[in-house]
């Protein structure tokens, strides 16, 4: 075996479900200096083995991956996330030769599954085939084997993360898992663990659900090796030192976390509501922090080596109360709360819990059910289209229903669960102008009409299709690109800063000397290759899109009343955004240059 | 059972686990009576504020590396693996986190099971109450691994010894960093200290499973 990088074992576990195989392949040393691992990593295992465009996403060949990163498992605050990396079951080009056409698809998740999976032996695990039987994956370091599921099959994750704890313990195997949509292929099905931390985006539980693999355990008594101990443990304790102040930005954390932006983001006219019509939400505060803090949330619970613990669970009292479950946050509580016209708090609760349990795509769930109520609002679809639901806006009661249509894939659920874009084609009657996607994937709680800077490029160019944690810049891009590959959160940069850099942690790990330049360039190379694998699939400029909505409509509440985007704007900026990636403004293929300062091979 | 509709009640996850809400009261203190050792006054512990505790592991990680060996002429270990800590972090559904630490029961019923003969001069088991902490050692000359203590605090306490998978003898054990503890220096959100034993009140000495339990009764009620 070729000398490994430290940092890293430089093995790849590869599972294949058709056949049982199960091989520890050695990674290329200049894979991980060039991606790093995590999401970049995953991209470049994807790109290379599924050369194909238009393979289809729920095909045995699709590869589904669980990527650490560098920082996953060592003790460093927040070094809890993994990425799951596949081909997308969402999205598609809107013209293009292939069938199977989509786009690469990455969804990051916390909690403590992507460090068990490092200490157990591996820099990642591929998955690939489809088993004829429900299965489970059983990883104990070198011990690895497909066990049979069929107990597990059909049970929501929430039953399901209490099962895997009685069978394996509450203190060894950590886990990731499919619910039931998953099982059923339903594309926006979501990976989850700990019943509510959840890789969301972008249907990695419905190819995981393809693949008909419930679950993965993994239980591991190794670390990996680091480079230099000295420093690492100099630079560990500088960063626990600066976690450790008391700083409003850490209170803000700790206090709410991203439910805090509920209020935020409605008064500043940015947030999706009534099904992006509107930016801001009269009844916001009945489901934001305070009202959160006074009625659910009794605990808060922090991923792996955290210092911000922004998960909180509790339980709602009333009707709708008697189950534990996290939440609102940000996009929980904006896409069934706001979007919704939703403001019962323990409704909304439920709602969470219930999409959850059924292991969906919370963000895509509620754009599609915000689409349905604006189609049945406008009578363009009536109550037979929705099985007898009456999706009326605020209904907490029929988002319910049709969220468990949706889980069981059956009825209005069915034709939901292909997204917005699909329903407006089936609905037709100017339906696409209020269909918010791009590239077939949902868009999600920030609404644009004031933000079109920021989300307007975050959105109309991710690689994933529409995505919220993309960044509205070059630059900040590839930052989130860099973070989803070294396997740390996505909220922690202030505190990774002058002495306790990113570069810095990572030179300690591997004995590679890092330097911000040369890791901004590693964030470059990763997001162009994840668009050089959407070029091949057939993806082009036409696809970097807003929805029409954005341009012709404007809300009329808040800061973002009157304001509509300007198509001949927005082009421009686009343009502007080409220019600064080196991209090909027709095509919006990285260029030549490009490519070569950055080392990717085109295909 | 019908999708979506698997979300346990409180009710159904304590009727699993064959307790009710009488437990706390029932079970609470064991029958047994806190003492004072003999030289040391009241037996010290690390003792959990589970309201503040988050689960995040960070507890083992400081303690795995405090203990983890250092190479030949450096201070500083390479970092270790967490499970090779003495507290340990359990986690539940419904959501409860329980760091599971040595107690030091005054009674030390790790000791009582120890059926090595003491040793004629220091009185000493091949488990022994250390003088200075309170804790349980183990004395790996005397310890025949029959892993009796591993079972007397399992069965009766936080079940925190784990014998060595090789040589069978107990590890796991608080030992209070000699006096020091570093996991309260650096836990994240305050919720251990080291406290006098009996602080931790009516849950002291009990198993993360029973503690969950209490846990989720505390927390998880829909009034
Ligand atoms: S470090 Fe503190 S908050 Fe974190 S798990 Fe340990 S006791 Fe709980
Ligand atoms: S908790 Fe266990 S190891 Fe500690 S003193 Fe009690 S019985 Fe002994
Ligand atoms: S006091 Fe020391 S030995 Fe005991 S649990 Fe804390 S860090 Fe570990």
């Amino acid at each position: 075996m070729a000398e490994t990088m430290p940092g890293y074992y430089g093995r790849l576990l590869d599972v294949n479900l058709s056949t049982g195989t199960i091989v520890k392949t050695t990674l290329d040393p200049q894979w991980l200096q060039d991606y790093i691992g995590g999401r970049g990593l995953g991209a470049k295992i994807l790109y290379e083995r599924l050369k194909n465009p238009g393979t289809e996403a729920f095909s045995p060949e699709n590869i589904l991956l669980f990527m650490p990163g560098p920082f996953s498992g060592l003790p460093l605050p927040s070094s809890s996330r993994t990425c799951v990396v596949t081909k997308s079951p969402r999205t598609s080009p809107k013209s293009g030769s292939y069938h199977g056409a989509s786009t690469i698809s990455y969804s990051n998740i916390g909690g403590f599954f992507g460090p068990e999976l490092r200490f157990a032996g591996y820099d990642g695990l591929a998955i690939t085939g489809r088993s004829d039987k429900p299965v489970y994956l059983y990883i104990k370091d070198e011990t690895v084997e497909i066990r049979d599921a069929s107990e597990y099959w059909g049970l929501g994750t929430d039953a399901l993360e209490t099962r895997l704890i009685a069978d394996l313990g509450s203190d060894g195997f950590r886990s990731c898992y499919i619910g039931p949509a998953a099982e059923k292929m339903v594309p926006l099905a979501s990976v989850l663990n700990t019943a509510a931390r959840a890789a969301g985006r972008g249907g990695t539980g419905a190819v995981m659900g393809s693949k008909r693999l419930k679950a993965i355990c993994v239980s591991g008594s190794g670390i990996p090796n680091v480079a230099d101990p000295v420093k690492f443990n100099e630079l560990l304790e500088t960063v626990r030192s600066s976690f450790a102040q008391d700083t409003p930005s850490r209170r803000w954390w700790r206090e709410g976390g991203t439910t805090n932006a509920l209020e935020e983001s409605s008064a500043g006219g940015t947030m999706a509501v009534k099904n992006y019509s509107e930016g801001s939400f009269g009844e916001v505060s009945r489901i934001g922090t305070a009202a959160a803090r006074k009625e659910i949330w009794k605990r808060d619970f922090a991923c792996y080596c955290c210092f911000l613990a922004c998960k909180k669970s509790g339980m709602a009292k009333g009707a709708y109360g008697g189950v534990v479950h996290d939440g609102p946050e940000y996009e929980t509580g904006s896409m069934l709360g706001s979007n919704l016209l939703i403001a019962d708090l323990a409704g909304l609760n439920r709602c969470i819990a219930v999409a959850d349990d059924l292991g969906l795509d919370i963000i895509s769930a509620g754009n599609i059910i915000g689409f349905l109520m604006e189609a049945y609002d406008k009578k363009l679809i009536d109550r037979d289209f929705l099985d007898g639901i009456d999706l009326t806006w605020g209904n907490v009661e029929a988002v319910l229903a049709m969220l468990r249509k949706m889980g069981a894939n059956e009825g209005v659920g069915i034709r939901a669960n292909q997204g917005v874009r699909s329903l407006a084609r089936e609905i037709g009657q100017g339906s696409e102008a209020f269909a918010i996607h791009v590239k077939g994937h949902e868009l999600a709680g920030w609404n644009v009409h004031k933000a079109v800077d920021w989300f307007g490029i975050s959105y109309s160019t991710a690689n994933r299709g529409a995505c919220h944690m993309n960044g509205g810049a070059p630059g900040p891009q590839n930052q989130s690109a860099l973070r989803d590959s070294l396997g740390i959160c996505s909220f922690v940069d202030e505190w990774y800063v002058n002495d306790s850099a990113f570069e810095k942690i990572l030179t300690a790990i591997t004995g590679r000397e890092w330097s911000g330049a040369s890791l901004e360039l590693a964030g470059e190379r990763i997001y162009n290759l994840e668009k050089m694998f959407n070029y091949r699939e057939g993806f082009r400029r036409e696809d970097d899109c807003l929805p029409e909505r954005f341009f012709s409509e404007a809300g009329k509440q808040g800061p973002a009343a009157g304001i509509k985007v300007d198509r001949a704007r927005f082009e421009q900026m686009l343009d502007d955004y080409y220019i600064a990636r080196g991209w090909d403004l027709k095509t919006s293929k990285p260029g030549p240059e490009k490519l070569a300062a950055l080392g990717i091979t085109d295909f | 059972m019908e999708s979506g509709e698997g979300l346990q009640s409180r009710r159904d996850f304590l009727r699993k686990l064959g307790l009710g809400a009488g437990f706390l009261i029932a079970g609470g203190q064991f029958g047994f009576t806190w003492f004072f050792d003999e030289k040391e006054g009241k037996l010290k512990a690390i003792v959990v504020d589970f309201s503040k505790c988050t689960g995040c592991r960070t507890c083992e990680t400081v303690c795995a590396g405090f203990h983890a060996p250092r190479a030949a002429g450096s201070s500083v270990a390479a970092p270790v693996n967490p499970y090779q800590a003495r507290i340990r972090v359990h986690h539940f559904n419904p959501d409860a986190d329980v760091p599971q630490v040595c107690a030091h029961c005054a009674d030390a019923p790790c000791i009582e099971a120890c059926p090595v003969d003491p040793d004629p001069v220091t009185g000493r088991k091949a488990l022994y109450r250390d003088p200075v902490t309170g804790s349980p050692v183990n004395d790996t000359d005397a310890c025949i691994g029959c892993r009796s203590c591993a079972r007397a605090c399992k069965e009766l306490r936080t079940g925190t010894i784990r014998p060595n998978p090789v040589t069978r003898m107990p590890e796991g054990i608080c030992d209070l960093c000699g006096g020091e503890p570093r996991c309260v220096q650096v836990c994240p959100f305050g919720a251990l200290q080291l406290a006098d034993a009996g602080d931790a009140g009516h849950l002291a000495g009990l198993s993360p499973e029973k503690i969950a339990q209490v846990l989720m009764e505390t927390y998880y009620s829909p009034q």
